[in-house]
């Protein structure tokens, strides 16, 4: 079982996806609705930052070519990517971040 | 429908997201997929970027694993086309079998490279850009210390000086229009793309014209009006593409330079459709167009297949596209065509902005330099042709998805 790991303050808005460095790797974080979920912040197309994509509902789409994922589940929602990302256990306390890598 | 026979004409990335999106949309009949080239369906921005320069390699770049044709039991015919076709029998010939009788066809037949109709083009040492064997050959001649000369500065030209550059190679480009990229992006970001590449040492000779390639077997220099002479190892063109649309024509279905289709990517014959670069499409909000862009191949693709299984949707993608050149990323959502005002976001200089195209007030398109987010967010308000102010669109704290209410974009 992985254990929670801080990922600083909770500040994204609902609404919006960023990327944070938990133990060295990027994490993407998406809220949805004041839930956070937490995926792998590398596009598994052709590897840019997810974060720095778009959110509309559960689906995050990638900024360099279009590829969508379900942040969810990390499935692939619309190509060109092929393959899923990775999603991690995400929850707030006290206002913080935790993700379980 | 989800029995009898679907063929699918043509390798590419439309082909190939056609037989996946009819496969997951729960077609289990018989499944062609007929390809001119001998490799399985790969990705073509690549060879002029990351498989060029050696960063990607070929498998990375299929659309899908060899294997996974297979798995989903789709007949492929790699390295053939269609012999004949006939629409009375609904059938289509090969040249090693049985005619395929089919109850759907799509057509994806893609383009090929312009050759330029001038003095010495078929010099060994002059390539074009189009397949995975051609930037093979490229990447060959892109030696350190190499000279290039690269006749064309649309896409394949501006991505190719960049990635030929970061092997090395001394560049020289020959564009025609005043400034690169301008039918594409017009004058305000093509003068952009000009300084970016200037910084990073290309020579370039815009306004200038290709008289002839010259050299004794193979390519030693290119030459230009007045007389000048570009020496050169090797020299790419880059003026466009044809789209092959030739089977339309053949086939009696409507061609103007793109085969003709409806809203929902269908000839007039109602068992045949369109996808990809050969698409003459009537869009709800531009019109009649034809694209020619890996995003139009992919969405134009998933639609067609839908619309064959009885889907009834109309294609209303927003036409999309990116270039990466160097550190940077250049992203354009709509159609530009026709407009008469431009509105910055951001640094021109610095290049990093976002770009309003206008026409009669309404917003047509939107680019970006490294700011993706402002393309995406353009979008929506793109496809429900929105009227913003130019403040709004100046702003860089202003939210773009706000132009289209939330209500409204469910609806």
């Amino acid at each position: 079982m992985a254990e929670f790991q801080p990922a600083g303050p909770a500040e994204i808005q609902d609404g919006e996806v960023d990327a944070v460095e938990v133990d060295g790797r990027r994490i993407a974080v998406a809220n949805v609705e004041g839930t956070f979920y937490a995926f792998d912040d590398t596009c598994t197309h052709q590897g840019c930052s997810l974060g720095q994509g778009e959110l509309d509902g559960t689906a995050v789409e990638c900024p360099c070519h279009g590829s969508q994922f379900d942040v969810t589940t990390g499935s692939v929602l619309r190509g060109p990517a092929q393959d899923p990302v990775e999603t991690f256990e995400a929850k707030v306390e006290n206002g913080n971040l935790e993700i379980a890598l | 429908m989800t029995r009898g026979t679907f063929v699918v004409l043509g390798g590419g990335l439309a082909g190939a997201t056609a037989v996946a999106t009819l496969r997951n949309e729960g077609f289990d009949g018989r499944l062609v997929l007929i390809g001119a080239e001998h490799l399985p369906p790969y990705e073509r921005p690549p060879l002029s970027k990351g498989y060029l320069r050696g960063e990607q390699a070929a498998e990375r770049i299929a659309v899908r694993p060899e294997k996974w044709f297979g798995d989903q039991e789709i007949e492929t015919r790699f390295g053939e086309t269609a012999s004949a076709l006939d629409l009375g029998a609904g059938s289509v010939a090969l040249s090693d079998a049985d005619p395929i009788r089919f109850d759907a066809l799509l057509l994806a037949t893609g383009s090929r490279a312009r050759r330029p109709a001038i003095p010495g083009a078929d010099l060994s040492g002059v390539f074009d850009l189009r397949t995975l064997p051609d930037a093979d050959e490229i990447r060959a001649a892109a030696r350190q210390g190499a000279r290039a000369a690269l006749v064309g500065m649309g896409f394949i030209g501006a991505e190719l000086a960049a990635s030929l550059r970061s092997l090395g190679v001394e560049v020289t480009t020959i564009e025609h229009g005043k400034v690169p990229l301008r039918r594409a992006v017009g004058p305000e970001v093509g003068r952009v793309i000009e300084g970016l590449h200037r910084d990073h040492g290309v020579t370039m000779h815009l306004g200038r014209s290709v008289e002839g390639f010259d050299g004794a077997g193979r390519l030693e220099a290119v030459l230009l009006d007045e007389n000048e002479r570009v020496e050169a190892d090797f020299a790419v063109v880059g003026i466009g593409a044809v789209p092959n649309a030739e089977i339309g024509a053949d086939l009696g279905l409507g061609v103007d330079r793109g085969i003709l289709v409806d809203a929902q990517l269908r000839t007039i014959d109602p068992r045949i459709y369109v996808a990809g670069d050969i698409a003459s499409h009537d869009h709800p909000v531009f019109g009649r167009i034809r694209v020619e862009h890996f995003d139009n191949a992919l969405r134009s693709a998933e639609a067609a297949a839908r619309n064959m299984l009885g889907a009834g949707e109309p294609y209303s993608d927003p036409h999309w596209f990116w270039s990466d050149q160097y550190d940077m990323n250049l992203q354009l959502a709509g159609i530009t065509t026709g407009y008469d005002d431009f509105v910055v976001r951001g640094s021109l200089e610095e290049r990093s902005f976002a770009g309003f195209y206008l026409r009669d007030g309404v917003l047509i398109a939107a680019v970006s330099v490294n700011r993706a987010h402002d393309v995406r967010r353009s979008m929506r308000p793109i496809g429900r042709r929105v009227r913003p102010e130019r403040s709004q669109l100046e702003d860089p704290e202003f939210d773009l998805r706000t132009l289209v209410p939330k209500r409204a974009d469910r609806g």
